[in-house]
């Protein structure tokens, strides 16, 4: 359990080696946004077959639930219809996605080298483009879902809001409003991940019937470029994370079709965006593991290099404890990667453990990478280094996704539940 | 077409090699195992036969242990229809003829109308067992070609390779052939995802040397033309010195060093 299976392993090299090659040199241009990162991610899909692999895959599934007829609810991830089966082995996408430990391996090889470009990359696909996957109908899956899955168009999911960030269903302030065959969406979402570069978001509203605040249930929409009314901001300046465009999103009466809400318009408040969340947290710790294990290699390899005091420094104990305790943190945090993984694939969801290593990995990455740049001294100030990008890039894994603060309590209230 | 890959897994480009204790060979533990790049190469030119020919078929063959495997469901994943790995202890040992000779001998029942190898392994760096492989299967050879077009009519091939002087030398071999790849060749494409989780389903076999037909003094350590005495290191170069400066003050200072602290010239 605690080693990669063969094709894992494949991907996993085939990846660094794509990284080393093709990511590294352009990491500073994406810090500074003189290339479009989509761009990237689309050579990368296709040097790994993938865009029409999953082209394909997706064609498949749709037919598939066109011949089944609609389904009146898809509570769990994934599609229900598919759960039972052991995967289509004519689907090479589809094996691939059922043994989350492909994508954790990917996410972490990309997190290794530019963990924004990994998260720009998974926002668009795993977060919207599993949403609409999960939540939406034959139609929707092939008009939304194709295309931001392999990045014909970008994808952005959008929950937070100025006012609404931990607390972000109760102080939710955009709104659904009912008209007609439509559904007029007002509101501001901010933090957005691909807002610059976005084509089709998933925005959740409060369906608004006059009903008060708190009675209004939450729903995922899906909202095109293009739409009078919807607009975006400025890419933000962030402190890391600086190779994933962020921004803002604007509604102004933008008229949202009725064939563009996902799912089922329900009574239920949270549930939906609640799975979502799950889903992005359970993925956290794998871009946690990418920047912990490069930042732990590389200082193995550079206390064994630099020599201070007539020896290399790998031999002062100040230093061996450090290694000492960054492997430590290592070891765990891949652990827990592999057990998500596990979860992941055998359908076990359980949030508590979900949300302690969504916590504990952010922080393990922060102190990792700290610790790199202790270790290296004043090199490891130095943007050449590589580690000073990874400790900025891992706070933001402490804000995204749920803070750290949210995500221990979110434990600590599932443990003492009655 | 049926196009026959000779697959070599070597170290990583990367690995630090340590030498045994005894100087008998290198330590193997930790080292990451890999295709040999020229192998890649002649992986890749096998692919992009594959692909404008349509019925072609491209198998990967291997001698090496077990691990072999791994690199050979690589070229699978990359593209390739079957792998053949030759694995027998009494294999251990082996030099440039005696792989030569196991190699051609699992050949030779295939029919292949063209094989395709790296111009040399990046392990032991002999750069034989293609010629060698050649001369057993009484093949035409053209080694160290950087480009390689196969004739409509599948019976010829065109090699081209860079000769001293920047000129380009062009061998017209009929096939079947055996062509060795140089760097440039071509691009090697990675394994893709859906060509990795279908490697395992594509047919592979493993072969001892009972099944190949071959004795054991043949082959391996006793078959070998060439023993290896012992491995060391070469010894730790000085780090080089870079001259500043303007090209002629430069080139002033450089003959300066060689004639006053060099004494070459």
């Amino acid at each position: 359990m605690f080693e990669l299976t063969e094709p894992q392993k494949m991907i996993q090299q085939a990846f660094r080696q794509w990284c080393e090659n093709e990511l590294q040199p352009k990491v500073e241009a994406l810090e500074k946004a003189e290339i479009n990162p989509f761009d990237l991610m689309r050579q990368m899909l296709d040097a790994f077959g993938m865009r029409d692999a999953m082209r394909e895959g997706m064609k498949r599934k749709v037919q598939k639930m066109r011949e089944k007829g609609p389904v009146e609810d898809k509570k769990e991830e994934g599609l229900v219809e598919d759960k039972k089966e052991e995967g289509d082995p004519d689907d090479p996408m589809e094996m691939a996605q059922r043994d989350m430990m492909i994508p954790f391996t990917m996410i972490k090889e990309l997190c290794r080298v530019a963990p924004g470009f990994a998260m720009s990359f998974g926002v668009s696909t795993a977060l919207a483009g599993g949403t609409i996957l999960s939540k939406g109908n034959a139609d929707q899956i092939e008009k939304w879902g194709v295309p931001i899955n392999a990045l014909d168009k970008v994808g952005c999911w959008c929950l937070t809001e100025p006012e609404a960030g931990s607390d972000a269903f109760g102080s939710m302030k955009a709104t659904a409003k009912p008209k007609d065959d439509y559904y007029i969406l007002n509101g501001q979402k901010t933090f957005i991940t691909n807002a610059p570069y976005g084509e089709i978001f998933v925005v959740y509203a409060k369906i608004d019937r006059g009903q008060p605040k708190d009675k209004q249930p939450v729903h995922a929409f899906v909202l095109e470029k293009g739409m009078p009314g919807l607009t975006t901001g400025k890419p933000f300046e962030k402190m890391g994370m600086k190779d994933s465009p962020t921004g803002e999103v604007f509604m102004d009466d933008v008229k949202v079709p009725k064939a563009n809400l996902l799912g089922v318009e329900k009574d239920n408040l949270r549930d939906q965006a609640k799975e979502s969340l799950g889903n992005e947290r359970s993925g956290v710790p794998a871009m946690c593991l990418g920047i912990i294990e490069r930042c732990f290699e590389e200082s193995v390899k550079y206390a064994k290099e630099r020599k201070q005091f007539g020896k290399p420094i790998g031999e002062f104990q100040a230093i061996q404890l450090k290694i000492a305790n960054m492997y430590i943190k290592y070891m765990n945090v891949q652990n827990i990667v592999y057990r998500l993984a596990w979860m992941g694939s055998a359908k076990k969801r359980d949030m508590a453990f979900i949300c302690a290593s969504k916590a504990y990995a952010a922080q393990a990455a922060i102190e990792v990478a700290m610790e790199a740049i202790q270790i290296f001294g004043g090199y490891g100030y130095m943007k050449e280094y590589h580690v000073e990008k990874l400790l900025r890039d891992a706070k933001l894994l402490e804000l995204g996704a749920g803070t750290t603060d949210i995500n221990l309590l979110t434990t600590a209230r599932i443990l003492l539940r009655d | 077409m049926k196009i026959g890959v000779l697959m070599k897994q070597v170290p990583d480009t990367e690995t630090k090699i340590r030498i045994k204790d005894d100087a008998s060979g290198i330590v193997v533990d930790g080292i990451k195992w890999v295709m040999n790049p020229y192998d890649e190469y002649a992986v890749e030119e096998a692919l992009r036969i594959k692909e404008k020919k349509a019925g072609s078929t491209v198998t990967i063959i291997s001698m090496g242990p077990k691990r072999s495997v791994e690199t050979i469901r690589t070229g699978l994943a990359m593209g390739a229809d079957s792998g053949i790995l030759i694995d027998d202890p009494a294999l251990e040992g082996a030099d440039c003829y005696a792989t030569a000779k196991a190699l051609a001998k699992v050949m030779e029942p295939e029919n292949f109308d063209l094989i395709l190898c790296g111009k040399q392994a990046i392990d032991d760096d002999s750069a034989q067992v293609p010629q060698m492989v050649a001369e057993f299967l009484g093949m035409p050879q053209a080694m160290v070609i950087d480009k390689l077009v196969v004739s409509d009519d599948g019976k010829k091939a065109t090699c081209y390779r860079r000769i001293e002087g920047g000129a380009k030398e062009v061998l017209e071999v009929d096939l079947p052939a055996i062509v060795a790849a140089e760097k440039g060749l071509n691009e090697p494409r990675y394994a893709s995802l859906p060509g990795i989780m279908k490697a395992k389903s594509k047919p592979f076999k493993e072969i001892n040397l009972g099944a190949l037909g071959l004795k054991a003094e043949e082959v391996g350590a006793k078959g070998a033309k060439l023993k290896v005495k012992k491995y060391f290191l070469p010894a730790e170069k000085a780090p080089g010195k870079i001259i500043p400066g303007e090209p002629e003050d430069a080139a002033r200072a450089l003959v300066k060093m060689l004639r006053e602290e060099a004494k070459v010239v």
